[in-house]
């Protein structure tokens, strides 16, 4: 069941990143975030209230772990450049490519805190599989 | 070919705000994460477009079609729902099945806007998914080897 919820939320990225996309052709690129995000913290605002949570602030909590807004906003503006350009299946498929190219990094040294998995050689072959087919997107 | 870089730093900086906002989300709590990952990005997004001089005026958000606006709700959403969805299957799944609900939505929308179906993209996001198949077995056979 929590398979169709991850094809769910495979569906729900690209209506975002479209809508995102077509507010970026109206505001560029930098008000279309700032709008994207006043809407987001309005949303999760809305939440905390209804469901009567109160916003932590925790001085013990690592400060890099706070830079994930920052992060959104720098990826935000990557998508919504490359999407009005590439097109949006063009933009997903060469994301994921760079997502599995980070994670293989983060798992081979452990980067981050996180479990070492070493980098199986085999798997340079999965990589020229996908990039046969992100060649084949792009071309066509 | 800086936009097909900037597409692939766009995933790179996809895992990197999961890992950053899965770790916020453990230690203060799923919504609290989220809330601190709003807060933070407009802190930035305003320093930015203040430095730019870039102002949002009234006029210029009438003519926006409303569904544009949904995107920043949706992205709440989806932060939410990954937080209790990928912990529970493995990633080696919620990569690849994410990315098939991504892929042929994105052939549905290119064919809504541009109204014509792409072969040659169903064609590739087949291979792809092909690609994050085999890399999959070879994490799997890896993982039952090492136990």
């Amino acid at each position: 069941m929590y398979r169709i919820y991850a094809i769910f939320i495979g569906i729900l990225i690209t209506i975002m990143v479209t809508f995102n996309g077509t507010l970026d052709g109206y505001l560029g690129n930098y008000l279309s975030i700032l709008v994207i995000h006043l809407v987001g913290l309005t949303a999760i605002a809305g939440i905390l209230i209804f469901k009567k949570i109160k916003p932590v602030f925790k001085k013990d909590v690592p400060l890099y772990l706070y830079s994930g807004g920052a992060i959104g906003v720098l990826l935000v503006l990557a998508n919504n450049i490359s999407f009005s350009t590439l097109g949006a299946s063009l933009t997903l498929a060469l994301g994921v490519f760079g997502q599995l190219i980070l994670s293989s990094a983060i798992d081979h040294y452990g980067l981050m805190g996180m479990d070492t998995y070493k980098f199986h050689k085999k798997k340079i072959i999965g990589f020229g599989i996908i990039l046969v087919g992100i060649i084949i997107m792009t071309i066509y | 070919m800086i936009y097909i870089i900037l597409a692939i730093a766009g995933g790179f900086l996809t895992i990197l705000s999961m890992v950053v906002n899965a770790s916020l989300a453990k230690r203060i709590g799923v919504f609290q994460g989220a809330f601190i990952n709003y807060i933070g990005g407009l802190i930035i997004i305003l320093l930015i477009t203040m430095g730019l001089r870039e102002y949002l005026h009234m006029e210029a958000l009438v003519n926006i079609p409303f569904y544009a606006f949904l995107g920043g709700a949706l992205g709440v959403v989806i932060v939410a729902s990954s937080n209790v969805i990928i912990p529970k299957i493995p990633t080696i799944y919620s990569t690849l099945l994410i990315f098939i609900g991504q892929i042929f939505t994105g052939v549905i929308i290119d064919y809504l806007r541009l109204s014509h179906v792409s072969k040659g993209k169903i064609i590739g996001g087949l291979i792809v998914v092909l690609g994050i198949l085999y890399n999959s077995n070879v994490d799997k056979k890896q993982l039952v080897d090492e136990n």
